[in-house]
């Protein structure tokens, strides 16, 4: 298996504030990595470092073969190949769902009004909300505005997927059709990088589990042994926290 | 609230010639309609709302332009750009109004001169120069706080969906922005208006130049600044409506979650 995301010993300073220390990840191709662990613990950090939003301040990111540094060419080569959905959606408002779809494809890629549009309602169909194409986000549910933000990401037709803690903004109700259609991308064979504290969903999906605290990973699995046997008495705690609640 | 504006308006001119009939204070035969001298009195008053105004639109549609060009070196990363907002924000802001006044009308031609320039500066020019230049330090300020107001969310979904800085800035933030920047650039423009008035000191023929005129002829200063305070307050209110149906239309007033 190819891999896309390759990570090597990044360190990240807010101030004198360490929030990455030493992070070593490898991601291969079609791989569902979710991490998981408290607050604070530069879960966020980590996956906004992937596709540049922050920049790491020691170690090397390479991400589909591109090492990541200020140069703008190496943000134009991964531009819209790492596609991301926030907490919080962070949906334009002043433009309807389907404006907020084709932007990215007609100004970042070049793909024409008539295929852009398309694409759009062909991801609104995928993510079941063809029918609030024409409204503005605000009209919308938490649960189908972040359905929406999954089709944005889509469109740009990434080759990688981050999620930022994509429940977290949820009314409890809402976080299963939102896991749904995260679920149906996994099985799609899409590579994807999670933050969630949604342990369902990463028994369900993931085939790798990431455990952060303080900065590090603690501890890296596959699902079956991290949710019986986890290594460390830290994730062993947490995992006591999240799933007994 | 439309109405209740009117209604005031109402009981203040009523007062007013009320207390004309009860007192021999007041001498509304100075600006009465029905008299020959009355009229061309009311005439000449009245004649100055075209100054002003044009004196006005001008000052704030160069103050939008500026202000505007002012405010983007503000957002650079670069920190030489950003100084240089800061430094013309701050010595601007800095000035009050009469002194550029003078300044512009009697100090720049000083400096032409001595460059061997011929550029002269009349009354109307000076007044409209100094406005745009004086009001461009607070609309940079406008702009600065609109655009800061749209959250940081905003800006990092525009890069995750490959827009570049400008791309993001012309597509997500400014649409967004303007929305908010609006209602106070308008305000701003109310702010000139009032301004122009100091154009009369330099010898533009405006609202409140022809009201010192008349009042010097007739020594009746009560009732024509009474007037004069009347013009400015209908010019005012107007602009005020404009800018309700203005903000109603872009939705400005509408809550934004986002």
């Amino acid at each position: 298996m190819k891999e896309v995301i390759n990570i090597k010993n990044i360190s990240k300073y807010f101030g004198k504030f360490k929030a990455l220390d030493s992070v070593n990840l490898n991601v291969l191709k079609g791989e569902k990595v979710v991490i998981c662990g408290p607050s604070g613990s530069g879960k966020s950090t980590l996956v906004r470092c992937i596709n540049r939003l922050e920049s790491h301040d020691e170690g090397e990111i390479s991400v589909l073969g591109h090492s990541l540094t200020d140069d703008r060419t190496c943000l134009e080569s991964i531009k819209s190949k790492v596609s991301m959905v926030f907490q919080q959606f962070n949906l334009f408002p002043h433009l309807t769902v389907i404006d907020n779809l084709t932007l990215g494809p007609i100004k970042a890629l070049g793909v024409s009004k008539k295929e852009a549009k398309e694409r759009a309602l062909y991801f609104l169909d995928r993510v079941k909300i063809p029918e609030q194409a024409y409204k503005k986000p605000n009209l919308l549910s938490g649960g189908q505005q972040q359905r929406v933000a999954i089709a944005r990401a889509l469109c740009l037709k990434p080759e990688i997927m981050l999620f930022d803690e994509p429940t977290s903004a949820l009314d409890p109700e809402m976080i299963a059709e939102v896991l749904e259609v995260i679920l149906d991308l996994a099985n799609d064979g899409m590579t994807m990088v999670v933050v969630t504290h949604e342990m369902g969903f990463a028994k369900k999906a993931a085939d790798k589990i990431i455990f952060m605290d303080d900065g590090k990973i603690l501890e890296e699995n596959i699902p079956s042994i991290f949710f019986k046997k986890p290594k460390t008495n830290r994730s062993k705690k947490f995992l006591d926290q999240v799933l007994n609640h | 609230m439309k109405s209740f504006k009117y209604i005031f308006v109402f009981f203040f001119l009523a007062s007013l010639a009320s207390c004309s009939s009860s007192s021999g204070n007041w001498g509304w035969y100075v600006i009465d309609p029905t008299t020959k001298s009355g009229l061309a009195n009311i005439k000449f008053l009245i004649g100055g709302f075209g100054a002003t105004i044009l004196l006005s639109i001008i000052a704030a549609f160069m103050s939008i332009i500026l202000g505007l060009i002012v405010a983007l070196p503000g957002f650079s990363n670069n920190f030489f750009l950003r100084s240089l907002n800061r430094i013309y924000v701050e010595f601007i802001r800095a000035i009050p109004l009469l002194p550029m006044l003078f300044w512009v009308f009697y100090g720049l031609p000083v400096i032409f001169q001595s460059l061997g320039l011929k550029i002269e500066i009349d009354a109307f020019w000076g007044a409209v120069i100094t406005l745009a230049i004086s009001d461009s330090a607070f609309t940079a300020e406008i702009y600065r706080a609109g655009i800061q107001s749209i959250s940081r969310g905003q800006r990092e979904a525009a890069q995750t969906i490959g827009l570049s800085q400008f791309q993001a800035m012309r597509y997500i933030i400014f649409p967004q922005a303007l929305r908010r920047i609006l209602p106070p650039l308008a305000n701003q423009f109310i702010y000139i208006v009032k301004m122009s008035a100091f154009a009369s000191v330099i010898g533009m023929q405006e609202l409140t130049r022809r009201a010192n005129e008349i009042v010097v002829t007739e020594y009746r200063p009560l009732e024509i600044y009474t007037l004069l305070i009347l013009e400015y307050l209908i010019l005012v209110l107007l602009i005020s409506f404009a800018v309700r149906w203005l903000e109603k239309k872009l939705g400005s007033n509408e809550s934004n979650s986002n």
